[in-house]
């Protein structure tokens, strides 16, 4: 009967896990549902990490309005089956009002639960484009990817006089996203796209996509990469290509920006910056040598959004809800932290600058907003 | 509450196609491990369906356990003129190719993105759209398909197949068309798995590639070695045990980035485990 | 001069699958085992190799010391785990489903310890480049055009005109036969494994350093490799070698004219339809 004993000390283990959960009634409780396994878990972790230096921030100052806050970290492992049953764990057993999530194709399996059962999901960081519509309990901290596109087309277009275009793009949502949405801007704008090749997601070898841009003598070559540790070799493999068109990026690009070898790259950045301290504090706790673009959104959605609404129901003695949170943020709409952003529909409207990578380093060379 | 039924929901839907995987693997002995991919088509087709309104749920279903059955078939005919091993090979290869389908043809499939907002079930005018209203759905077609597991391996059919499995050319010689048994097989078992996917898909009110790509056929394959072959209990203790799993290491102290890596390291040392010392899986019959 | 430089693309990658394409075909055909683990004593050998050189030690010298590890790695998982199998009588099902266990550990291991990001093999050598006739190559490129062929050609000849490489013909041939004249088919097997995984190393380490690996790099590799045997004609080591460059320039060469996120699909899809209409393989020899 091992069978039985190995099922049943699983489920008893579980349900003590659950009771033991103390139910304080002053904390408040909310989920954070990221990839801590699998192929995402490296940005997962990271998103993990700004989520918990906020909450250990805000905590270490005694709570907001004297609530102290947890947050439950759900391993979806990537996945959106094991991101619907996380969800369910957490509204069910936890009842929690707030779920910070990530990654598009987890997020958006999620949000038609967030609407039936009324819980405001916040997104720091992933930017497809259904997101923007995908529920109304959804909210997005960063511009999608459409919006960031048109900037980054806008400028090339129209300041650097760039005609023909090149794409090469990862062969996933997020990088086929990329794609349609720049060839849809660079067109509009009276770009032609002379070829646009995929690379199977996570694969290194980029010859034969880099020999196929060339060959076709493109004004700039579009690059959306979103496996970040994938850019070191196609950053070699440039290289070695010797009189390779200019290359021009959006945010997935910005690992490659200390590379030798992106010199003169453009991208696009969704302006926010860190306070000091804040940046030193997480690199010491973490022991990290540079603070991502993902800590620095998770940490500023938990501690500038997510805390800000939370003080203001406390004030005006709402309970806390997810519906609640919603109408609280949607009555707030412009929050300051490492940048300023209002939101317009469900998501943020915030600055987004050109940089040009200049000795190793991004330097901005223009700016743009979404209308 | 909700949330441990839907734990039971997702293990009645992956026993379901647990049985799939044994009449293919265990019963006929037709090594695929496309399973994976064929569970997919189920939940695409139903989740097309019922997304563009063009069919009602119990229709949508019809049509899907139809088309993987008669996927499943032509899958298992090149099983029929090659040997074990190159067959493996082959369904991996169909596995590639239907993972490439569902993901480059994003205007059917929805592409690397999937399709969201799936609608529930609708059955009898009721929406079928949480857990609570879900699992007795869940529940009636695991029971329906044990029962027809049971009555098919008890039949002539069923003592068919079995000798065949033992000595093909036995069979053979006594006359009996080893082919289209080997075929009716794989049909059935195109419809169990039909039946999971579609249920899959609308009960998350979501599909994507990474749900039905070649870990999905690992870890079927692992429901099956470690629960056993050709038993019904196999096919409960398999799914049931190996969904424990993730939720089991979670409760452990393990450093995040190994945790990931460890679980398919313990379904890797389970499959040597068992097929070092117990080829039969937990509750099955000799592999 | 796009084709070219892609048809010599195609040339390197398939110097890399034919060494694999080799050593497996070896396995196989004395084993009987479908050593899907194959795929990840590849990756091993450039982890080794990585391991090394991020702690100082020049490439070269890293290079033998991975080949050692992999071949006593391969030579370890024949003994106790396919020897054990077979000695229970495992059906051709059991040794496949404990290959692929013995897969999941090795890669999964070198993910828990390695981290599953993709790892560089940083040299001051490896990224330069020469150019030969119009058409550029890495200096990693360049020596696996020539391992390639040296590698391939050295089992061959192994197989062909040494001792242990006769004696495994024989056992290859007929096992039965070669336990009762005393030829000890179990210390065969290990020996071959060790040979093949050492041998293997090589084209593992150097694509590792041409552009990088992560620990699940090798499965899509032999999968493919495996196709190219299959292709080939099973047993037939020029063959397998053959179809494998066939098959990688085939995949970098189609990209000028299909999609590429196709080419796998249509790769596999090619596979399948080949062995629908002709299992045997394409270049068979009528074998005893």
């Amino acid at each position: 009967m091992q069978r039985n004993l190995l099922g049943s000390t699983c489920c008893v283990a579980m349900l003590l896990c659950a009771l033991a959960a103390p139910a304080i009634a002053q904390d408040i409780t909310i989920a954070g549902i990221l990839p801590q396994t699998g192929p995402s878990a490296a940005v997962g972790l990271q998103e993990r990490q700004g989520v918990q230096y906020a909450i250990d921030e805000i905590n270490a100052k005694g709570g907001i309005r004297g609530h102290m806050v947890r947050v439950n970290f759900d391993d979806n492992q990537g996945k959106p089956d094991q991101s619907v049953l996380a969800f369910n764990r957490e509204v069910d057993l936890n009842n929690v009002p707030v779920i910070i999530t990530g990654f598009s194709v987890p997020t958006l399996a999620m949000a038609p639960l967030a609407t039936r059962k009324k819980v405001l999901m916040i997104n720091p960081a992933a930017q497809s484009n259904r997101l923007g519509t995908a529920s109304p309990y959804l909210f997005n901290t960063m511009p999608l990817t459409r919006d960031e596109t048109e900037v980054l087309v806008s400028y090339v277009v129209r300041k650097l006089n760039k005609k023909t275009a090149a794409i090469i793009y990862e062969n996933n949502a997020p990088g086929i996203d990329g794609r349609d949405d720049f060839t849809a801007n660079f067109t509009k704008l009276g770009g032609k796209i002379v070829s646009d090749d995929p690379v199977p997601p996570g694969d290194t070898n980029f010859r034969p996509m880099i020999l196929k841009a060339a060959s076709n003598k493109p004004d700039v070559v579009f690059i959306n990469i979103v496996s970040g540790d994938t850019l070191p070799q196609f950053n070699e493999q440039v290289m070695q290509h010797v009189g390779f068109p200019p290359i021009i990026g959006n945010t997935f690009a910005t690992p490659a920006m200390s590379l030798p070898g992106s010199e003169g790259w453009y991208y696009t950045a969704i302006r926010g910056s860190l306070p000091a301290d804040v940046e030193q504090g997480m690199k010491d706790k973490f022991g990290l040598k540079d603070v991502s673009v993902y800590s620095r959104e998770y940490y500023n959605a938990t501690k500038n959004i997510f805390a800000v609404v939370a003080a203001s129901l406390i004030d005006a003695k709402k309970p806390l809800t997810g519906e609640n949170f919603r109408e609280e943020l949607l009555r707030i709409k412009t929050f300051e932290g490492i940048a300023k952003f209002t939101f317009i529909g469900n998501t943020a409207v915030r600055n987004i600058d050109i940089m040009q990578v200049q000795q190793s380093k991004g330097v901005k060379v223009g700016e743009g907003t979404v209308e | 509450m909700n949330y441990l039924l839907s734990y039971l929901i997702i293990a009645e839907i992956y026993a379901l196609a647990a049985m799939s995987t044994n009449l293919l693997i265990g019963v006929t002995g037709i090594f695929s491990i496309a399973q994976g991919a064929i569970f997919g088509i189920g939940a695409y087709i139903v989740a097309l369906s019922t997304l563009s309104d063009t069919l009602p749920f119990p229709l949508a279903m019809l049509l899907a356990m139809l088309l993987c059955s008669l996927v499943n078939v032509a899958m298992a005919l090149p099983s029929l003129r090659i040997s074990g091993d190159y067959f493996v090979v082959t369904s991996l290869g169909m596995q590639f190719v239907l993972t490439a389908a569902f993901t480059n043809l994003p205007g059917i499939t929805g592409g690397a993105s999937g399709l969201a907002g799936v609608p529930p079930p609708v059955l009898f005018g009721v929406e079928l759209d949480d857990s609570q209203s879900f699992i007795p759905l869940a529940t009636l077609a695991l029971f329906a398909g044990m029962a027809c597991y049971w009555v098919v391996m008890r039949s002539p059919f069923g003592l068919l197949i079995n000798a065949i499995r033992e000595d093909e050319l036995a069979v053979s010689a006594a006359g009996k068309n080893v082919l289209m048994t080997k075929v009716g097989v794989a049909a059935l078992s195109g419809v169990y798995v039909g039946v999971a996917g579609g249920l899959y898909s609308t009960f998350l009110s979501f599909i994507d590639p990474s749900s039905c790509d070649i870990s999905a056929s690992f870890l079927l394959l692992t429901m099956f070695v470690v629960g056993g072959a050709r038993t019904l209990a196999g096919c409960l203790i398999g799914p049931a045990l190996l969904m424990a799993l993730p939720q089991a290491l979670a409760v452990m102290p393990i450093p995040s980035s190994a945790a990931g890596p460890l679980r398919q390291i313990i379904y890797g040392a389970l499959l040597i485990t068992f097929m070092l010392f117990r080829p039969q899986g937990i509750a099955g019959q000799k592999l | 001069m796009l084709f070219l430089q892609l048809l010599v693309d195609g040339l390197v990658s398939g110097c890399a699958m034919g060494v694999v394409a080799v050593t497996f075909t070896v396995i196989y055909t004395t084993t009987q085992v479908f050593h899907i683990g194959h795929g990840a004593i590849y990756t091993l050998g450039g982890y080794v190799v990585w391991y090394l050189t991020e702690q100082g030690a020049p490439f070269v010298l890293a290079l033998p010391v991975a080949i050692a590890i992999c071949a006593a790695a391969g030579a370890l998982i024949q003994q106790q785990l396919y020897n054990r199998l077979m000695q229970r009588n495992a059906t051709p099902l059991v040794l496949l489903i404990g290959s692929l266990g013995a897969a999941l550990v090795l890669e999964n291991t070198l993910a828990a310890v390695f981290s599953p990001n993709i790892l560089n093999i940083v040299t001051s050598w490896g990224n330069q480049t020469i150019s030969l006739a119009g058409v550029r190559l890495s200096l990693a490129q360049v020596a696996l055009l020539v391992s390639g062929p040296v590698l391939f050609g050295g089992m061959v000849a192994w197989a062909n005109y040494t001792a242990l490489g006769k004696r495994t013909r024989a056992v290859a041939a007929n096992e039965f036969l070669a336990e009762i004249t005393r030829l000890e088919p179990r210390r065969v097997h290990v020996v071959v494994l060790a040979i093949t995984s050492g041998v293997v190393a090589i084209p593992g380490a150097l694509i590792a350093l041409d552009h990088g690996m992560h620990p699940y790099t090798g499965t899509l590799v032999l999968l493919t490799a495996t196709i190219a045997m299959i292709s080939g004609g099973l047993g037939n080591l020029v063959g397998a070698f053959v179809a494998a460059v066939i098959l990688s320039v085939v995949q970098t060469v189609s990209t000028i004219v299909m999609p590429g996120q196709w080419s796998i699909a249509a790769t596999f899809g090619l596979f399948v339809v080949l062995m629908i209409f002709k299992p045997t393989g394409l270049f068979v020899r009528s074998t005893a």
